[in-house]
């Protein structure tokens, strides 16, 4: 009756509308084995942190003993926690990472091809490779296929080597490229132990594809309109971001959402409940090079 | 009358003669070079890195071997230059000057190639203002620039002397001098004295420079590179710096020569024949470093250093490995310098220096394009590389222009000193 006596809504009655179809909050809790004054709580200091008012130190300060009573063993998280790698500590954000499933991979090529269109890499460039090996002679032989992103190291060679800073780890362990700043030097091409960097020549697929210059993939969320010649990001250095600018919208990387035989996992490193961290954390799981100690956020299962 | 005729003509001969040469070498310099900027206008500029033969896999190739080249020879003639000014051993005075002139203008040189190097000219002064503190190549870039300047203030103060005394002439050159000696009348004992100790003071704190900061530094460049194993090694900068000591004590003994020969002067046997044991000795040296760098590299049975060593020593490219690297720059000069016959000839001794001047080139190209050519995980492919003509004609042009920087600071600046030899006044004015 009230919608149609008055010409708009007053906030009650939002209210009112919302109630009818929002379940009640305090009857869904009830139905939960937790305490619902616990996770109330926490929903309204969550808050708090989230707008600035409360340091999220603290926050996990007053909640991790009585998580650690209500979950017991499978409550893991919180900066103080012990066993964490230190690296990953500072911050809070996620720490993604990858798994490639080796024994799931068939050499297809799509992560290539998808991410060839989603970055839009000139000829002669491709972030992500399939490297085929071949053991043996026929007919005793195995292949394995072993698919290649920038391993986006902890330790990372190329961060090192650069004279101008503009490659550098990103809080949420991705290595970046500034193209604006990159001179073109290539030292971190040779610097990079996986062979994971590219320069771009400023070639095009123009003439075979109409309206490819007509945009540059957005990388590290940096719109640059069209390709055009001698505009950044040509004559500097490439490489793959984790399709960083998917990952802003909340999207997985390219290669990982078109995969055809699931090989591959993404993921958050640093919560350990995560998919990615229970594979990494695998007795079939190795990484490349990991004698020279780059600590590659690629994992692979063997 | 046909006697006389000859005679008058004979009397001609040297100075036409000489004149008819000097033409020739600026002609044929200036040409060069033309075809050089003409390049790297329509290559370098116009079409960027795709102009060269570099791709994905060997990122870098000659114009970074002639950067290494040039500084190598700029720290070595630098180096050389110590003895004269830093430790006093006036033995090597006649060519004190001339090897830090040489050093500037190897420097520049050096620099330009790496310049030309550089994806994005438009972004280089990125490298100065941002400084990365880890990269070898950023603390390479500042010291370059702090021994460029400490360059040329030492040569500025070894030849202040004879500036003065150039300066009295009317002619261009002795406007210049006046210029720069800020028409300073006399040069007195007290000033030499005080230039003695500049110079001393210079040449002292220019060799930790020239030796950690520039060749040294330049070698742990490559040397820090865990991806390339080959490369990755503690003894690599050392090579890198026996190697500049090699080239330029070679690069000084051939200018010198050279020059007494086209200005017809009497050469000092003497300080010709010590330099020639040294390069001697440094060639030694550097015998016994390489051959532990690669003994070691074959017993760390690492596959991408054995891969590399595979391919410097018996592929395709593997000549200049045997002819340039082995033959020219290591076994060929030594055995010139120690035979006894040829020890003593100042021609050998020129021949020697000059193999080993071209030798190093390939030493330069070995260590930069093998390494990068062997792939760096299975699968991937094997690089191909070899530079391009427009590379070649850049890389030239670049190579004569050293040639007239030198050439003209040769003609513009008392770099010989003046009352070493009686005619050698009169030569100059
Ligand atoms: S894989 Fe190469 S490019 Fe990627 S972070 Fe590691 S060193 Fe850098
Ligand atoms: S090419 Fe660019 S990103 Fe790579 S080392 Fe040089 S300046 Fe840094």
């Amino acid at each position: 009756m009230a919608i149609h006596s008055k010409s708009y809504l007053q906030p009650e009655d939002y209210s009112k509308l919302a109630d009818q179809f929002v379940p009640n909050s305090d009857k869904v809790l009830a139905t939960s084995p937790y305490d619902s004054e616990l996770g109330k709580n926490m929903a309204r200091d969550a808050r708090k942190v989230i707008n600035g008012k409360l340091k999220i130190e603290d926050f996990h300060r007053v909640y991790s003993a009585s998580l650690i009573k209500e979950f017991g063993d499978q409550y893991a998280s919180g900066p103080t926690e012990p066993g964490r790698n230190s690296s990953t500590s500072a911050g809070t954000g996620p720490k993604w990472g990858m798994v490639i499933d080796l024994k799931k991979c068939v050499g297809c090529d799509t992560c290539t091809v998808s991410c060839k269109a989603e970055n839009r890499t000139p000829p002669g460039m491709s972030y992500n490779v399939v490297l085929e090996t071949i053991k043996g002679d026929y007919p005793n032989f195995s292949i394995t296929n072993l698919p290649k992103p920038c391993m986006q190291c902890d330790n990372p060679p190329c961060v090192q080597v650069c004279p101008t800073r503009a490659t550098y780890k990103m809080e949420n362990g991705i290595v970046i490229i500034d193209n604006d700043r990159c001179i073109g030097c290539r030292y971190c091409m040779v610097a990079c132990p996986y062979g994971s960097r590219s320069y771009d020549f400023g070639n095009s697929y123009e003439q075979e594809m109409v309206g490819y210059n007509d945009v540059t993939s957005p990388e590290y969320g940096i719109e640059r309109g069209k390709r055009k010649k001698g505009a950044v990001p040509e004559e500097t250095v490439r490489k793959c971001s984790f399709c960083y600018h998917r990952l802003q919208r909340g999207e997985e990387p390219a290669c990982v959402e078109t995969c055809i035989g699931d090989a591959r996992y993404f993921g958050d490193m640093s919560d350990p409940n995560s998919v990615v961290s229970k594979l990494a954390a695998s007795p079939r799981a190795f990484r490349l090079k990991e004698e020279l100690g780059t600590k590659p956020r690629v994992v692979y299962l063997r | 009358m046909s006697t006389k005729a000859n005679l008058a003509n004979n009397m001609l001969t040297p100075e036409h003669k000489k004149r008819k040469l000097e033409k020739i070498y600026w002609i044929s310099l200036f040409i060069v070079f033309g075809i050089g900027v003409y390049s790297i206008i329509t290559g370098y500029f116009m079409q960027g890195m795709e102009s060269t033969y570099l791709s994905n896999i060997v990122p870098w190739g000659g114009w970074i071997a002639f950067y290494i080249y040039f500084i190598g020879l700029s720290a070595g003639s630098f180096l050389l230059s110590t003895l004269v000014y830093g430790f006093g051993m006036e033995k090597f005075e006649k060519i004190g000057r001339a090897a830090l002139l040489s050093a500037i203008v190897c420097m520049i040189t050096g620099i330009l190639f790496v310049f030309l190097d550089i994806g994005r000219p438009d972004h280089v002064m990125n490298a100065v203002i941002y400084w990365n503190v880890t990269s070898t190549m950023s603390w390479e870039i500042h010291f370059y620039i702090v021994y460029l300047i400490l360059l040329v203030v030492e040569l500025y103060f070894s030849m202040r002397n004879d500036l003065v005394k150039v300066a009295k002439s009317k002619n261009f050159k002795g406007k210049l001098s006046r210029f720069l000696i800020f028409n300073k009348q006399e040069y007195t004992d007290i000033d030499k004295g005080k230039d003695k100790k500049r110079l001393k003071i210079m040449g002292i704190i220019g060799i930790p420079l020239a030796i950690f900061g520039v060749h040294g530094g330049t070698g742990s460049i490559f040397a820090v590179l865990k991806a390339q194993p080959y490369l990755n090694s503690a003894l690599f900068p050392l090579i890198f710096i026996i190697s500049a000591l090699v080239s330029g004590t070679a690069l000084s003994i051939a200018i010198y020569v050279i020059k007494c020969k086209v200005k017809k002067q009497q050469a000092d046997h003497s300080m010709i024949r010590s330099l020639g044991s040294m390069l001697a000795l440094f060639i030694g040296i550097e015998i016994i470093m390489v051959w532990y760098e690669f003994l070691v590299g074959f017993y760390g049975l690492e596959h991408e250093e054995i891969g590399t060593l595979q391919l410097i020593m018996g592929s395709p490219y593997s000549w200049s490995f045997w002819i340039f690297q082995m033959g020219f720059a290591l076994l060929f000069p030594l055995i010139l310098l120690v035979i006894k016959k040829t020890r003593e000839s100042i021609n050998w001794i020129l021949g020697a220096s000059v193999m080993v001047l071209i030798g190093v080139v390939g030493v330069r190209f070995n260590m930069v394009i093998p390494t990068l050519i062997m792939p760096k995980i299975d699968g991937m492919p094997y690089g191909n590389y070899y530079m391009n003509l427009s590379e070649w004609l850049t890389s030239f042009g670049v190579i004569a222009m050293c040639l007239i920087l030198y050439t003209i600071g040769e003609k513009l600046f008392p770099i010989d000193e003046l009352d070493s030899h009686e005619k050698g006044v009169s030569k100059h004015e």
